[in-house]
């Protein structure tokens, strides 16, 4: 083929692997770097804005915003000039699992499990998404990817969905039992005849971290007594442990 | 915690986004880059391309045909590089109407638009005359005693649109489907052609393809120019911005492929012409029929009836791909109030731009068939229409290397080196634009050059009055597709929260 434009060549023709493949960590580097000054400018920045902030050649900026547009992690707004975070970036939030609990944790749901029947599972919640962090290997979830793609069906999910929306409190749809306020409950949505039961576990500055929680058969999720004096107790312990 | 992270766990609120995008109503981001390819691929038609254009370039570069091919690609890949500049920014379905508006502004943006629909227009009659022509053919080879009548060929025209206009109207993926189906059948045929002939004179390759003994600068140019008609419709995928899924990516990367895959056919069709014709001792140039001629001489008759097969189906996938990208245009041009609103309105159902394809689809049938029944010949009314589509298209690619760097200055993103490819691609288009309106007029098909120039006078005339009484329009154009608040983090409000109701 005619050799007039080698890049034209590079940009369009190739596998979108091949772009990146000569020096791929670095490109990947700044890439991130781009979406971080996206970030931290906010919305409306421009791409000489960014060229100037990051200290990145006008031509190569250029160029990463338009591969980070392609893929949509960056929009470019109406103006045509300004750039905002695509949708898009909730991907990468995603990739970034927490990391594995510590040992004192992992003594302390031990020390639940072997003292309540029934399966005592840990989570983590990031942003608007929620993590497993230590399901019960006696009573395994029933289905985790349907529990963390849709926050409705479990009782960890709704204590999330309730931080996100203050004006109901999680016990809403509670039936009339002596659940505390801040609690969330959940029957029969994933097994008939069971059900879960969620306490908040929050930092210092109250926000929400973990959530501890107890699968169980429906009638002592509906009538918990002495189980939630120990889950309590077990959530306060943990805590420091997480936040 | 990085700022990135930041704006993940709590996104602050992105105003001054809408709920939808200007150009709603298509069906937004639902076609993939398979059917973006197919867009491009077909409305340039390369298999019917590949088996009339190397003849062509023959006549007038005589032994330099195979290099006209190869500066075609070039020149054509050089623009390829200019129009997406926009491309990778602005997702339009007016293409390089509403590009040319983002640099230059109104008046040019006008003058683009007139060339644009001129040469997707014209392109469409002449693919929907050249499918018909075909058939005809078809139907002649398969029963002879059925009389070659103007008549039939017309009612066949007049089908096939009925055709075009049903898939057209039905949605955007079965078009592009269609589109990609047919042409991918055609393409391979080709392929299979060419094979059968070089395996036929034997694999040696023969370099005296390459010799430029007997090229001149000027009948180099000639051929160039005549090779660059072969590639216009690569740019028709721009019109799918809006349909598009990941148009920055998908877009740009279709009107590369498209050029090259294209060159690369040409070439390899030229070629196996050349060789075909230099091994049985035959003179290439002064051949009607190039491939059917090789056919015959081979003793491989069945290859003519396919061929026939394969170019009909190239031109009914070329004029299916052509008004679709005509009728976007029109679509565009509605929404900007160029045209009456009603040219913005789409199909409920289908979310086609009904409007537009009801004007559009009756003229592109009534142009050729006017012609027949007013007493001219197919193909000599087909060689005029296609002299207004190419002077369109090459005004169009020149408007828009022209507002590339204007546009990329205005948005603060301007680079040397797209300066650099902009001012040579202009000069090279102006120059080769040049030559083929001046090499057009000494031929018969003069008509059609006086026709191109007439008809791009009146429609800026029309414009230029339009806008006298709608000061307004000067704003108003070059709508693109924007953002929508879902399509931001932080432009609606999360998903999550809005369950929490429930």
């Amino acid at each position: 083929m005619p050799a007039a434009d080698p890049r034209a060549g590079r940009e369009g023709a190739a596998s979108p692997g091949a772009e990146l493949r000569a020096r791929q960590p670095k490109a990947i580097h700044s890439a991130l770097t781009v979406l971080e000054e996206v970030a931290r400018h906010g919305a409306g920045v421009t791409a000489q804005e960014v060229s100037d902030a990051l200290g990145i050649p006008r031509a190569t900026t250029y160029r990463l915003i338009n591969l980070l547009v392609q893929d949509e992690y960056l929009v470019r707004m109406p103006d045509l000039r300004g750039f905002a975070l695509g949708r898009k970036v909730l991907e990468l939030a995603h990739l970034v699992a927490p990391a594995a609990p510590s040992q004192a944790v992992r003594e302390v749901v031990a020390g639940l499990r072997a003292s309540i029947r029934g399966g005592v599972h840990l989570v983590r919640y990031q942003g608007d998404r929620m993590f497993v962090l230590d399901a019960d290997p006696d009573f395994p979830l029933s289905d985790t990817p349907r529990i963390l793609r849709d926050l409705g069906v479990s009782a960890m999910g709704r204590l999330l969905l309730a931080e996100s929306d203050t004006s109901t409190p999680p016990s809403q749809g509670n039936r009339d039992r002596p659940l505390p306020e801040d609690a969330a409950q959940q029957i029969g949505q994933l097994t008939p005849g069971y059900g879960c039961l969620a306490l908040p576990i929050r930092d210092d500055h109250g926000d929400l971290v973990a959530g501890l929680c107890l699968s169980a058969p429906q009638q002592r999720i509906e009538e918990p007594g002495a189980l939630l004096v120990q889950l309590r107790d077990g959530a306060a312990r943990l805590a420091p442990l997480l936040a | 915690m990085t700022a990135l992270a930041r704006v993940i766990s709590h996104p602050p609120p992105v105003p001054g986004l809408a709920a939808r995008s200007p150009l709603h109503g298509l069906e937004r981001r639902s076609v993939g880059f398979v059917d973006v390819l197919a867009q491009s691929v077909a409305a340039v038609a390369p298999s019917a391309a590949a088996t009339t254009i190397p003849l062509l370039v023959a006549v007038v570069a005589g032994g330099a045909q195979i290099w006209a091919l190869v500066l075609a690609t070039a020149l054509a890949l050089l623009v390829a590089m200019n129009v997406n500049q926009f491309t990778k920014r602005i997702a339009a379905t007016g293409s390089l109407y509403t590009f040319v508006s983002q640099g230059l502004g109104a008046g040019a943006a006008f003058v683009t638009g007139i060339a644009m629909l001129l040469g997707y227009a014209f392109i469409s009659m002449f693919a929907l005359a050249g499918a018909g022509y075909y058939l005809a053919i078809l139907t002649h080879r398969l029963w002879p005693a059925g009389a070659h009548s103007p008549l039939g060929t017309s009612v066949a025209i007049a089908g096939l649109a009925g055709l075009v206009a049903l898939v057209l109207t039905r949605g955007i993926r079965l078009s592009t489907r269609v589109a990609l189906v047919v042409e991918a059948a055609s393409v391979a045929i080709i392929l299979v052609l060419v094979g059968a002939l070089v395996a036929h004179t034997g694999p040696a390759v023969q370099w005296s393809a390459l010799s430029l003994h007997s090229a001149t600068p000027q009948n180099l140019s000639v051929g160039t120019v005549l090779a660059l008609t072969a590639f216009v419709g690569f740019e028709s995928s721009a019109t799918l911005g809006v349909e598009a899924k990941r148009p920055f990516a998908t877009i740009p990367r279709a009107l590369v492929w498209t050029v090259v895959a294209s060159g690369v056919l040409y070439l390899l069709a030229a070629y196996g012409q050349l060789v075909g014709f230099a091994s049985l001792g035959l003179d290439f140039a002064g051949s009607d029929s190039p491939v059917n001629d090789l056919a015959n001489a081979s003793g491989l008759p069945w290859m003519g009836l396919l061929l026939d097969l394969s170019i009909a189906a190239s031109f009914l996938a070329c004029a299916i791909a052509s008004t679709t990208a005509l009728s976007r245009v029109m679509f565009s041009m509605g929404r900007d109030g160029l045209l009456p609103d009603a040219f913005g309105r789409t199909h409920p159902v289908h979310h086609t731009p009904f409007f537009a394809l009801v004007v559009a689809v009756p003229v592109i049938a009534a142009v050729p068939v006017g012609c027949m029944i007013a007493g001219m010949g197919l193909w000599d009314t087909m060689e005029m229409l296609i002299v207004v589509a190419a002077a369109g298209f090459i005004t169009a690619y020149f408007m828009v290397c022209a507002a590339a760097p204007v546009f990329l200055r205005r948005i603060g993103e301007h680079t040397v080196g797209a300066g650099a490819a902009s001012v040579i691609t202009c000069i090279l288009l102006a120059a080769v634009f040049g030559v083929y309106l001046v090499t057009e007029s000494t031929t018969v098909r003069s008509p059609g050059v006086l026709l191109f120039g007439a008809m791009m006078v009146g429609g800026v005339g029309v414009y230029a009055l339009r806008l006298r009484r709608n000061p307004w329009l000067r704003e108003s154009i070059g709508v693109h597709d924007e953002p929508v608040q879902h399509d931001v983090l932080g432009g609606a409000p999360a998903e999550s929260a809005s369950r929490a109701g429930s």
